[in-house]
Order: structure tokens, then C-alpha cells, then sequence
């Protein structure tokens, strides 16, 4: 019986299909593979990509479907994901998941979203504005705010000049710096994300979906809060150190809570009294 | 299924080649005049008898410090077999027995481990009573009573003899072939084995009022001695590794020399470590060796939503022998917060 026992922390097979560059070391990575359970993957949940012989790294869906491609948004900065620059085609990695609570679409349905993104923090956010316009009757009016450092930092830039012509989702974006000759694939304006989030159609009834780095979290909280916004709307996407994504290795703990399992999306009055959640160094 | 026997001092020897026909034997050894290590045996000689708690704890038999789970080659990726050939554990003493308890329910909690489920399913865990030392105090962790479940066999220390709990079908089988000269409890070794452990909840030097203990955690989370403590720590993460209970783990790739295969590793790791909060980007949830000192002492006395969802120090004492500062006192440091 111990014998067949198989173990949550052995991947599945992926193959890489392509990889293309959407912004200064940032790429998008098309993984094939035939495992069911990970076609099941939900807007903010994340998957274990291992680079056998360099290491495993945690990344957010960035699709809002996943059928037998996983997109994965690949940002170069750490060892595995510097590693990841130098894949080919063809080139077998692992993948396990998908893990963690996602954004709570169904909860959403017949409801107002409003999308708050900071810097990186759109990829996660991707895979649920796909999702919501995939399933766009059932969901009321549709806001997508993003700030980034710099217009050329843009992430998705394509898909943005896409959505500018839809009329079914608002898209509010601003960058830090913002030089006049600068021409932006869409309007922006001069500011931080909460400048735009200032003037983005909001009611207390919208529900709220936040991802960004770190320190972004209380300052957009505190905005949504002047705004009328209740705790129990706001869903804040928070990145931990994620290690085994099966609540065992305990790197992913906030405070008592293991973000893996409870995570990484969090309504932000279940994150009330854990005062690790929404700051940091 | 508790039924219970007696053997006299005498047949120990016998005992242990019971022991033997079952698997390889892994008991405490002294390893310098005031420590002892689970180790294999293969005499009663080079068993202590008399070891209180051993450097580290016995999850190291079902929980290696490091071992590979994954290897991986140009053909794939292929799960490494634990090895699961039958094996004892003997000498465990009660903290250690719920120390053991806690880990079964992290490790077999959906999706079970199974690693450590299978090296767990076949080895046969035989218990040991002790007598406290001024680090002990597991009695008043809940844990230190006359242990009822968690092991295969348990064996009381009755002056002349050992009286015998058992405590799993298998444990019962053992015992079979050797119904000769272990033989049913009587009533006048039942009351020996009754008073030993009043005798022993007696001796126990240094304890608190442990009920109070996660209220006192959230109450006193601001305490000053939390700073005062902390800020004396070495992040060495010593306790990390002697603590029965703690679980946390890193994966590791190893390479082969042609580069081709390899395998993947997981190890001991341990929150008071500096890194092991920090995301990319460099943020560090935990930067300070104060909040990490403050945060291991949560899941130990506290506890935390985890899959066994409760304070998870069974009072084994390692940790206060283990600290380079010496500041794991949890003996004086919870009556300090209970305001005694
Ligand atoms: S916290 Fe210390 S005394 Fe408690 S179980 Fe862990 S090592 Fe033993
Ligand atoms: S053993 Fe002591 S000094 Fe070392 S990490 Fe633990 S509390 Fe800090
Ligand atoms: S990522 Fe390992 S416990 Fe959550």
C-alpha cells in the first residue's frame, strides 16, 4: 500500500511551447501538458514551476482559462526564473498544482469588480479580467486599475490596446513617471495607482480585487475604506514565499495562517489582528 | 485494544531480540556523558535506559534532516521509494510520543506525505517512561501523563519488571511468540504501574498552568520580554531543529556532474532563519531575529491554523538545553507572562 503512495511534491510534465517578451525582462511562457487536475486552474491561484536541477519557484496564473496551456507570466529576477531565460523549445519542466483560493468568481456573479493592479501585481489579475469578460453577462460593471513605474514597464500592452475599444470594462492606468514625450499604447495619466483609483466609478457594493507589491496594499486600503468600501468587499492577493503550496513547509505562514491554503487571496477582514498581512520591511 | 503485560528485568535481552526479529532497532545511545541519540542497536548493552531527551527528537527516522523525494534524468521525473523496510523505535518517551502525534497530523493531512507516511507505517514504535529533570515539563503541556495511544507498545519502569501497554494490533502480534515470559498483568503490577505514574506527576520540579497558555499568548503579545529575549537571539535556529514538532522544510535541486540528472532534496528548515520569510523583491516579512523569536514562540505556545491547529510544544526541554543564549526558557518566560 506505502509503496504506491504518491508523493504531492512530485510534478507533472510540461512541455515549453513559446515564449515571448511583453516588457523589459518580462516574459509570458506557454507551457503544454496532459495532467487534468492542472487544467482546473482558477483566476489567482498559483501553480509550482521546477526547473529540474535549479529549483521550483511559485507563480500566479495569468489566464482565465487554462485547458492544456498554462501561461505563466515569468519576471527575471530570481534564480529560477533567470534560469528560465535560457530555455528552448520543446524543454520539459514540472509543474504541480493548481493550489490556493483564488478570487471568489462565483461570489462576484451579478456583482460590480473593480481590479486594482500594481506593477507586476497585473499578471494575477489577468487571469481574472480574461474570466470575467469570458463571462461577461454575468457580471455587472467591470473597472481595471493599474499603476505602473513607467510606461515601458507595461505588461499585456496588446491586450490593453484590445480592451480600450471594449465598452464593457473601464480601464484606468497611471504611471509614476510619465515624460510628455512618452507616446502610451493607452491613455494614462501622471500619478500613483491610488491617484487613478481616486477618480475610478466606485460604490461601497463593488467588489475589489487588489494585487501589487507589498507596500501598495495599505495605501489602496485606506482609499477603498474614505470610499465607503466595506473589509468584507476588498480580495488582496498576498505574495508569500511559497515553497511546497501543499501546507506543509511553512514558508508561506501570515501571521498564523498558512497563505497557500487560506490564500493567496485573502478578504481583507480575514486578515484582521495578523499584522504581518499587509505590511513589510 | 489496551491489553496489558508484565516482563521481568531479567528477560530485557529477550525482549530486544523480539524486538530484533521485527526490524533493525533504533534506541538511545549515550554519545558523551550528558547526551544520548536515537541510533541503531544491536545489543541491550549499548542502550541508555536512562536517557531523559535525545540531541534530536525522533522525527529524524521519519523525517530525515535531508533526503531526496524527486530524481529526475533525460527520461523524466521519478518519485525516490522511501525506504520502508520494517524498523523499531525504542525508548520514546510521552513528550516525544505527542511530539509524534503533532507531525502525523501535518504530514498526513490531504495531501499526505508519503514519505514520512510510509517510513511512519512500518516501523514500530515502543514507548519508554521517564522520570522529569528540571527541563521537563510536559505535564504541564498536557502531554506528560501515563501516554494511552501513539504507540505500538509502551513500557512503564517497575522497579523490577516492565509493565506493558499495547497499542496497536501489531504491537499485540509482536508479543505473541514470546507469551512464556510476558505474561498478562497482574492485579498487584497494575497498582505499581498506577502508582508509578502518581509518583512520577510528583517529581516534576518546574511547570505552570498550561490551560491558559494561547489566552496568555494573545494577552501579553506585546510583553516587553518578548524584546528583552529576542533581542539576544543568534537566529542559529538551533531550537528549530531539536523541537519534536517543528515541521518546516526547503526544496533543494542537486545536480549531477554531467549536468543530465539530479534529484530533488527537501530539508530541515526553520522560521527563526533570517530568509525564510522573504519574497521576491527582497521584502522580508520577518526581518528581525525579535518578530521571528516572537512568531516560533506563537506556533509553539499558541499555536496556529495549521492542520493540527494548536499549541504545538509537548515540554521535552530541548530547545532551553539547545540555545546558544539561553533564552529559550519557556518554564520561567510563562509564568513571567502569567503574572506569577
Ligand atoms: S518548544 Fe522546546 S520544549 Fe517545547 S517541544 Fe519544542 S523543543 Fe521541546
Ligand atoms: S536556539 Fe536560541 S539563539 Fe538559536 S534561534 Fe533559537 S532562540 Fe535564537
Ligand atoms: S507553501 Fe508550504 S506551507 Fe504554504
Amino acid at each position: 500500500m506505502s509503496a504506491t503512495l504518491k508523493s504531492p511534491l512530485l510534478p507533472t510534465c510540461g512541455t515549453l511551447r513559446s515564449i515571448e517578451e511583453i516588457a523589459p525582462d518580462n516574459f509570458l511562457y506557454r507551457f503544454k501538458f496532459t495532467d487534468k487536475t492542472l487544467s482546473s486552474c482558477m483566476p489567482g491561484q498559483f501553480v509550482q514551476l521546477w526547473l529540474p536541477g535549479v529549483g521550483e519557484s511559485a507563480i500566479s496564473i495569468c489566464s482565465g482559462k487554462t485547458g492544456d496551456t498554462l501561461e505563466l507570466l515569468i519576471r527575471r529576477v530570481g534564480r529560477v526564473t533567470t534560469s528560465a531565460a535560457k530555455m528552448t523549445e520543446g524543454q520539459i519542466v514540472g509543474l504541480r498544482g493548481p493550489f490556493g483560493r483564488g478570487f471568489p468568481v462565483e461570489h462576484f456573479r451579478g456583482k460590480s469588480v473593480c481590479m486594482v493592479a500594481g506593477g507586476c501585481g497585473v499578471a494575477p489579475l489577468r487571469g481574472l479580467w480574461q474570466y470575467l469578460l469570458d463571462h461577461r453577462c454575468d457580471y455587472d460593471r467591470l473597472t481595471l486599475v493599474y499603476g505602473m513605474r513607467r510606461p515601458s514597464d507595461m505588461l499585456f500592452a496588446r491586450e490593453f490596446k484590445e480592451m480600450a475599444k471594449r465598452k464593457d470594462i473601464d480601464l484606468l492606468l497611471s504611471s509614476e513617471n510619465l515624460p510628455p514625450e512618452d507616446k502610451t499604447v493607452v491613455p494614462m495619466q501622471h500619478g500613483m495607482v491610488t491617484a487613478v483609483l481616486h477618480s475610478a466609478p466606485l460604490a461601497p457594493d463593488y467588489q475589489i480585487a487588489v494585487c501589487g507589491p507589498p507596500v501598495m496594499y495599505k495605501f489602496v486600503v485606506r482609499d477603498l475604506r474614505r470610499r465607503g468600501v466595506p473589509d468584507e468587499n476588498m480580495w488582496l492577493s498576498l505574495e508569500r514565499h511559497m515553497k511546497c503550496g501543499i501546507g506543509k513547509c511553512g514558508h508561506c505562514f501570515v501571521s498564523g495562517k498558512l497563505s497557500c491554503q487560506c490564500g493567496p487571496v485573502f478578504r481583507l477582514d480575514e486578515l484582521k489582528g495578523l499584522p504581518e498581512a499587509i505590511e513589510c520591511e | 485494544m489496551q491489553r496489558c503485560f508484565y516482563f521481568a528485568k531479567a528477560d530485557f535481552p529477550r525482549f530486544f531480540e523480539l524486538m530484533r526479529s521485527f526490524g533493525p532497532v533504533h534506541a538511545p545511545v549515550a554519545v558523551s556523558s550528558a547526551s544520548s541519540s536515537f541510533m541503531p542497536v544491536s545489543g541491550v548493552d549499548q542502550i541508555n535506559m536512562q536517557a531523559l531527551r535525545t540531541i534530536l527528537p525522533p522525527k529524524k527516522l521519519f523525517y530525515p534532516p535531508q533526503e531526496p523525494l524527486v530524481s529526475f534524468s533525460e527520461a523524466g521525473f521519478e518519485q525516490t521509494a522511501p525506504d520502508t523496510a520494517p524498523q523499531v523505535l525504542f525508548g520514546v518517551h510521552p513528550c516525544d510520543l505527542a511530539g509524534l502525534a503533532i507531525l502525523d497530523k501535518i504530514f498526513v493531512a490531504h495531501p499526505g506525505d508519503a514519505h514520512y507516511m510510509s517510513r511512519r507505517q512500518s516501523t514500530l514504535v515502543v514507548g519508554l517512561s521517564c522520570l522529569p529533570d528540571p527541563n521537563c515539563f510536559c505535564t504541564s503541556m498536557g502531554c506528560g501523563g501515563a501516554p494511552a495511544r501513539g504507540f505500538d507498545l509502551f513500557l512503564t519502569d517497575l522497579d523490577k519488571g516492565y509493565f506493558v501497554q499495547v497499542g496497536t494490533p501489531a504491537g499485540l502480534s509482536l508479543l505473541s511468540p514470546a507469551y512464556e515470559y510476558i505474561r498478562p498483568a497482574k492485579t498487584e503490577q497494575t497498582d505499581q504501574y498506577k502508582e508509578f505514574w502518581q509518583k512520577r506527576e510528583e517529581c516534576f520540579v518546574s511547570g505552570f498552568q498550561g490551560d491558559n497558555l494561547p489566552a496568555i499568548m494573545d494577552v501579553e503579545s506585546d510583553h516587553p520580554m518578548w524584546q528583552e529575549l529576542g533581542s539576544r537571539c543568534l537566529s542559529c535556529g538551533n531550537c528549530v531543529m531539536v523541537c519534536p514538532t517543528c515541521y518546516c522544510f526547503d526544496m533543494v535541486d542537486t545536480l549531477s556532474l554531467s549536468g543530465t540528472c539530479g534529484e530533488r532534496c527537501r530539508q530541515w528548515d526553520g522560521c527563526q532563519f533570517n530568509g525564510f520569510a522573504k519574497v521576491a523583491g527582497d521584502f522580508n516579512f520577518r526581518a528581525t531575529a525579535v518578530e521571528r523569536y516572537k512568531f516560533w514562540f506563537r506556533h509553539k505556545l499558541h499555536g496556529f491554523e495549521d492542520p493540527y491547529g494548536d499549541k504545538t510544544c509537548v515540554g521535552c526541554g530541548r530547545c532551553r538545553v539547545s540555545c546558544p543564549a539561553d533564552i529559550d526558557r519557556i518554564v520561567e518566560m510563562v509564568p513571567r507572562l502569567a503574572g506569577k
